[in-house]
């Protein structure tokens, strides 16, 4: 295994045993996430909630908030004690640790993204049944470049005071061609499957592809200790 | 037998109070391999927005050197630091670390033989002593890091608390563990950034007679401080800073307290 392998494995080794043992993203990001879902679903009233796959624009703006929350809490890791430098003096390439506190990022919001869509199963009558797979392969591809924006992000604003809500506010827009063409996709899968064709997820590809390799390109020049 | 902290040259000759710029100088002889500059800044400068945070540093450290920064409050001293360590890149003038022109970021090579301990930790306050040094170990690539880390915790003697995070630490601890992290890989260079800051009379001599041992071991230092005597009692060479701008670079011999004082204050 190269160097650059066993780097990557060990720092997000490092970012999941922090978490495991401080719980604090995915407690607070998942306890956020349902509450939103709830607010939603009670603010809409009942049977105002659309249970088809149009729901996702419900389960969508809990990600969202939950993710943001859970890439500033992951960077703060990094700031809390200086690690951050720690990390940058060591012989490790950025792009790795881009890699890993996206890798680490992607993982927490998938957990995040399970349980609040079994709430919002549970709570407000989402059916999934019969797009269950393309649900689960249209969100995971989402996710990719919502975590691989939010990663970059949140090592930028990381050291500015506004933190959380500049990188909400630099996210949403960033990433609302993604979320819109997520959306829009599982809406036409429902209602029209045979119109979706493998094009429909070309699109997903191509935002994913555009978000890394940018992501990727940019993090050396954003990372500041 | 391996030499401990409190056995030490340097650790005597600090608790006897006879640590100057000339028993340093005694400590730790002037060889071949001093001829070689660890660090070498020409006009080196770093601005911000038109204003200059460092500006036309010209210095040169030889290797196994120890040289103390000392200023005022915003004279640039870690920034010079961090220029060093490649963490925030000059903008102006040109630095070499151990003969190699540095360019925006140093090379991992580069990188590797340089340690930092800095105003916070580098310590993931939530991992046990043990896995911070281990970890720091494995992505320096270091044989054994396990073995590395308990013959550093020994030598900081933290050896009891090696199963315990930072977070249940002491300040003086917490320094003491930042220090073995930097010393994880053996580093050539080390920088340390106001190492004594909030620490009590104990962990300040601990601290010093750390880096009197290092400075013992052929270690290059380049330690930023406030305190004029300790930085004097430390040091080989002194450089005080002054608005970003070098405005004092003698051997440590050739000043007093009062001389480097003036400077400051200046």
């Amino acid at each position: 295994m190269s160097r650059a392998w066993r780097q990557l494995l060990l720092l997000i080794g490092k970012d999941l045993r922090i978490e495991a043992r401080s719980r604090q993203t995915m407690g607070l990001v998942t306890v956020l996430g349902v509450l939103i879902l709830v607010v939603l679903g009670l603010g809409l009233g009942p049977g105002k909630v659309p249970s088809g796959p149009s729901g996702t624009v419900l389960l969508w703006v809990a990600y969202l908030f939950g993710g943001v929350l859970c890439f500033e809490k992951t960077m703060a890791v990094e700031r809390q004690d200086g690690t951050l430098a720690g990390l940058m003096l060591a012989p490790v390439d950025r792009g790795v640790l881009f890699a890993a506190k996206l890798i680490t990022n992607l993982l927490l919001i998938a957990a995040l993204a399970v349980v609040i869509t079994a709430v919002g199963i549970v709570l407000l009558q989402f059916d999934l049944s019969g797009v269950l797979g393309p649900f689960v392969l249209i969100t995971a591809m989402s996710l990719l470049g919502f975590a691989a924006v939010g990663t970059l992000f949140a090592a930028a604003v990381s050291s500015t005071r506004l933190q959380g809500g500049l990188l909400a506010l630099v996210i949403f827009p960033i990433c609302l061609p993604l979320i819109i063409a997520s959306t829009q996709l599982m809406v036409r899968l429902a209602e029209r499957p045979d119109e979706v064709g493998a094009g429909g997820y070309l699109i997903l590809v191509a935002f994913d592809a555009i978000y890394l390799v940018m992501s990727w390109l940019v993090f050396e020049l954003l990372l500041e200790p | 037998m391996r030499r401990t902290v409190d056995d030490s040259p340097a650790t005597l000759a600090i608790r006897e109070g006879t640590v100057t710029a000339g028993s340093q100088q005694a400590i730790a002889p002037e060889s071949a391999a001093s001829k070689t500059s660890a660090v070498r800044a020409l006009s080196l400068g770093k601005h911000i927005d038109d204003r200059a945070i460092l500006d036309e540093i010209d210095l040169d450290v030889p290797m196994g050197r120890f040289v103390a920064l000392v200023g005022p409050n915003g004279a640039g001293k870690s920034t010079l630091l961090h220029a060093i360590a490649t963490l925030s890149p000059a903008t102006h003038g040109s630095l070499a670390l151990f003969g190699q022109t540095v360019h925006r970021w140093a090379g991992a090579a580069l990188r590797a033989r340089i340690g930092m301990i800095g105003h916070q930790s580098m310590l993931y306050r939530d991992l046990t002593a043990l896995e911070n040094l281990t970890l720091f170990g494995r992505l320096y690539g270091v044989d054994a890091p396990g073995e590395r880390a308990a013959e550093l915790l020994e030598k900081v003697r933290l050896s009891d608390r090696a199963h315990d995070p930072p977070k249940a630490f002491s300040r003086g601890m917490v320094q003491r563990l930042s220090i073995a992290r930097a010393l994880m890989h053996n580093p050539d260079l080390l920088l340390a950034d106001e190492p004594f800051a909030g620490l009590d009379v104990p962990s300040t001599r601990n601290v010093e007679a750390l880096l009197a041992q290092l400075h013992g071991e052929g270690k290059t230092i380049i330690l930023t401080n406030h305190e004029i005597a300790q930085s004097l009692r430390l040091s080989e060479q002194v450089v005080v800073l002054r608005g970003g701008r070098v405005v004092l670079d003698r051997p440590a011999s050739q000043v007093d307290v009062d001389a480097v004082t003036r400077e400051v204050m200046a």
